[in-house]
């Protein structure tokens, strides 16, 4: 059986008493694709920061690659996209991806060949000799991802990849990403933004607050989301017969009603109630689970609410 | 002690692109090629003969018919006293001493234009140069007998002729007897007086006469009397006594040793400053941009300090090969010139164990600011905070600065021996000490002092920078800890 490339056990790190990460464990299987969840300030950054060995734990230990982080052992197999970006301003885009691509063991002239290959490949052949600091935001982001990962690494660490791309290049490093996985290379990335992980994610592990408040597929973390529905009808008293299948209920400024279905209802035995009533039905809507849903439904409004406050503050 | 593990390849890819990171810009060739470039623009100038003070015509305007001849003979004698000062400078550094001795004789008896022709014999092409050193006073005679008249020269309504030119009059020395002799000196130009210092001179030299006649006397017995003093003659009982005396005698060419120790020091000081300067800006961009941190993912620490030092340290070599080269090339030249003083001093100021110890300073001494550099870099987070964190070690730096002149004059001052025992000072301090001889085990202890303080300052870089990448935290660390130990206050 293949090593996990990354095994997190029990850590917890504080900064000057508050505390960043409480107690997470975890681990990354080889060829999985991991969404790291959670709104800013949830410790996502903190926990992949001591997976690589920037940070060493207060409590617990990192696996990476079996050893400990900051080994040789593990040195040519990831790559890792920081969060805040940068690139050195006097270096041109190939030199840049080239110097990480040598650093992480390739040869020299194979390493300015596959900057070339990899620029040309994603619409950046006019920016192979230009200079770091003559790029634009944008530009200079899909660089530094170019360099994090030219290597074609084993294990990719991507802190918040899709984060300042515009929707376009988005798509595009979705794009890549799905082709990361299509050679069976192990990706963990962060973001706060839950679609990307819908969309992208074998599993997702949902942090909050510092502590894992999730861990498991895709689908079992959006089945903990509400099931909300909408449906309309002309027929008098319908509300009546579908207000046993709700937990909440709404009425729409269309005259529609909004509710989210009771945990052992389906959307089927509304349907079916209407049809044996004979209610004629103007909308039928059940709504596709998100993940953000999924994530209120785990750690709550008011917690919610309570980090992002707390995120604003930080933030101004 | 465990030592760090080092992977050679990547140690060589980030001092690789540390140093072009440099060596790729404008400005690096712009002060690469500066020297040269001043070094051409003042042999051009010189072979043009072009000087920076404008020819300045002076005319004396001398009522009482007795001083003006004078003052120009003044002028001219000394001009002459000037040219033989400069030919026998010029003869004492290329010629050897025999030849030196020479050239001043045929100056003293037979004059400046024959010394001219001697030195050109010795040494050809070298008067041709000395165009540029002729006089740009030129005296002409007063185009007016009338002072009012004369201003008008001055302002530039009316032009004097110079051999058959017109120019415009700088200045009237004005000289009359009204019941009292006096001179007032008129020009347009305030600054810059040439002839009112000529004619305060004369007219000090007239008192003097004066003085000196009434008492029957006259100034060439005074300067007689002066010349005929006991000469001291000064000797170094360390050097190697000779049959004929001469050889524990002292003279200026002892003093080159002590100059060439200066400028090995200063040379040192700058390499050692802006390479450590180098390697703190170059930390801190990493840091800032978050380089490191990708950096790290497949590097170790100790690769990334390693690297960064190689790296530099080949850029300030580079950078200060112009320097090296002209050095290298004029030390040469003087030597393969002739066995003049300057030679033979720069024969004994470059010893084996000058060169050796200088290179051993010089390594030392980069890696342990270096390396310090390094760490305060990576535990800043901005400009500012590199500041604050490298003001307490750049106040040592600059001491170094101020200790190492003392050498020249005082080579054995209790702070110099101090400062070349204090691993801060000492690479800067010890090759003062050099010329002097000290004993060979101060000299080795030095240096193992140094050696051991560097490989500990090595090891605390090692991990303040771990620390400071780390923990991200910057500069409040350090001040926090200071407020904690040093303040006993409690940090929130």
């Amino acid at each position: 059986m293949l090593n996990s490339p990354l095994s997190v056990h029990n850590v917890t790190k504080r900064f000057g008493g508050k505390m960043a990460v409480d107690d997470v464990s975890f681990t990354v299987n080889p060829g999985e694709i991991i969404g790291f969840l959670g709104p800013n300030g949830a410790g996502k950054t903190t926990t992949l920061r001591m997976a690589l060995g920037l940070i060493k734990p207060d409590e617990g230990h990192v696996e990476l690659f079996g050893g400990e982080p900051g080994d040789e052992s593990a040195f040519g197999r990831i790559g890792f996209l920081p969060e805040e970006r940068g690139l050195y301003k006097k270096q041109t885009a190939r030199e840049s991806i080239a110097h990480m691509a040598r650093l992480n063991g390739m040869k020299g002239k194979q390493a300015f060949m596959l900057a070339d290959e990899m620029l040309d490949k994603y619409g950046l052949s006019e920016a192979k000799r230009k200079k770091n600091k003559d790029m634009s935001k944008g530009m200079a982001q899909k660089v530094q991802l170019l360099s994090a990962i030219a290597h074609d690494p084993e294990f990719y660490i991507l802190d918040e990849p899709f984060s300042g791309l515009d929707p376009v290049n988005q798509q595009v490093l979705e794009s890549m990403v799905r082709e990361i996985a299509e050679r069976d290379s192990t990706v963990i990335f962060s973001t706060h933004v839950m679609e990307h992980a819908e969309r992208l994610c074998d599993r997702i592990i949902l942090m909050a607050g510092g502590r894992k408040v999730f861990d498991g597929p895709t689908e079992e973390a959006l089945a903990k989301a509400p099931r909300r529905m909408i449906i309309g009808s002309d027929t008098e008293g319908y509300k009546d017969s579908i207000t046993p299948f709700a937990k909440s209920l709404e009425t729409r400024e269309d005259g529609a009603l909004d509710l989210i279905l009771k945990d052992d209802a389906k959307s089927q035995d509304v349907l079916e109630r209407c049809v044996k009533q004979k209610i004629n039905l103007t909308r039928f809507e059940p709504k596709q689970a998100t993940l953000h849903e999924a994530f209120v439904a785990m750690v709550g409004k008011d917690l919610l609410a309570t980090m992002e406050l707390e995120d604003a503050e930080v933030a101004s | 002690m465990k030592m760090p593990a080092l992977n050679l390849r990547r140690t060589y890819l980030i001092a690789r692109r540390d140093y072009l990171g440099y060596v790729k810009t404008w400005g690096f060739w712009i002060s690469f090629f500066l020297p040269f470039v001043i070094g051409a623009i003042v042999i051009a100038i010189n072979l043009a003969g072009f000087s920076v003070s404008p020819t300045r015509y002076e005319t004396i305007l001398d009522q009482t018919g007795s001083h003006s001849a004078a003052i120009l003979q003044s002028e001219a004698d000394k001009q002459e006293e000037l040219m033989a000062g400069i030919l026998n400078g010029l003869g004492g550094t290329v010629l050897n001493e025999q030849d030196a001795e020479e050239l001043e004789d045929i100056i003293d008896t037979q004059g400046i234009d024959e010394g001219k022709v001697y030195l050109e014999t010795k040494m050809p092409g070298s008067t041709s140069r000395m165009k540029a050193l002729d006089s740009k006073l030129v005296f002409i005679d007063p185009p007016s007998r009338d002072l009012e008249e004369l201003k008008s020269y001055m302002r530039g309504d009316k032009m004097a002729s110079f051999e058959g030119k017109d120019v415009k009059l700088n200045g009237v020395l004005h000289i009359y007897n009204d019941g009292e002799l006096t001179a007032d000196y008129w020009s347009p130009n305030v600054t810059d007086n040439p002839v009112r210092d000529l004619a305060k001179s004369y007219f000090r030299d007239v008192s003097v006469d004066n003085y000196l006649g009434s008492a029957g006397l006259d100034r060439e017995g005074y300067e007689a009397a002066r010349e005929s003093r006991i000469k001291i003659e000064a000797f170094d009982p360390t050097k190697k006594a000779t049959a004929d005396g001469e050889g524990q005698k002292v003279g200026s060419k002892d003093r080159i040793p002590y100059l060439v120790a200066f400028a090995l020091s200063m040379m040192l000081w700058m390499t050692v400053f802006s390479g450590a300067y180098m390697l703190l800006t170059s930390m801190l961009e990493e840091k800032m941009n978050k380089l490191l941190e990708m950096m790290l993912a497949t590097t170790r620490f100790s690769e990334i300090i390693l690297g960064k030092l190689l790296g530099v340290a080949l850029l300030t070599l580079t950078a200060i090969l112009p320097y090296i080269i002209m050095g290298i090339v004029g030390v040469i030249g003087a030597i393969i010139m002739g066995p003049s003083d300057v030679a033979q001093g720069l024969i004994t100021a470059f010893s084996p164990k000058m060169i050796i110890f200088f290179t051993i300073f010089l390594v030392l001494g980069y890696i342990f600011y270096g390396s310090l550099f390094i760490a305060l870099g990576a535990l800043a987070e901005s400009m500012q905070d590199a500041q604050t964190l490298t003001t307490p070690i750049m106040f040592v730096l600059m001491g170094a600065v101020f200790i190492v002149p003392i050498g020249l004059t005082t080579p054995d001052s209790p702070l110099l021996i101090f400062a070349s025992w204090f691993p801060l000072s000492s690479p800067f301090a010890m090759l003062m000490r050099l010329p002097s001889d000290p004993p060979l085990w101060h000299l080795i202890a030095s240096v193992a002092l140094l050696a051991v303080t560097t490989l500990g300052v090595i090891l605390l870089s090692g991990r303040i920078f771990r620390f400071g990448v780390l923990s991200g935290a910057g500069v409040k660390v350090a001040t926090d800890w200071f407020k904690r130990k040093i303040l006993r206050r409690k940090v929130t």
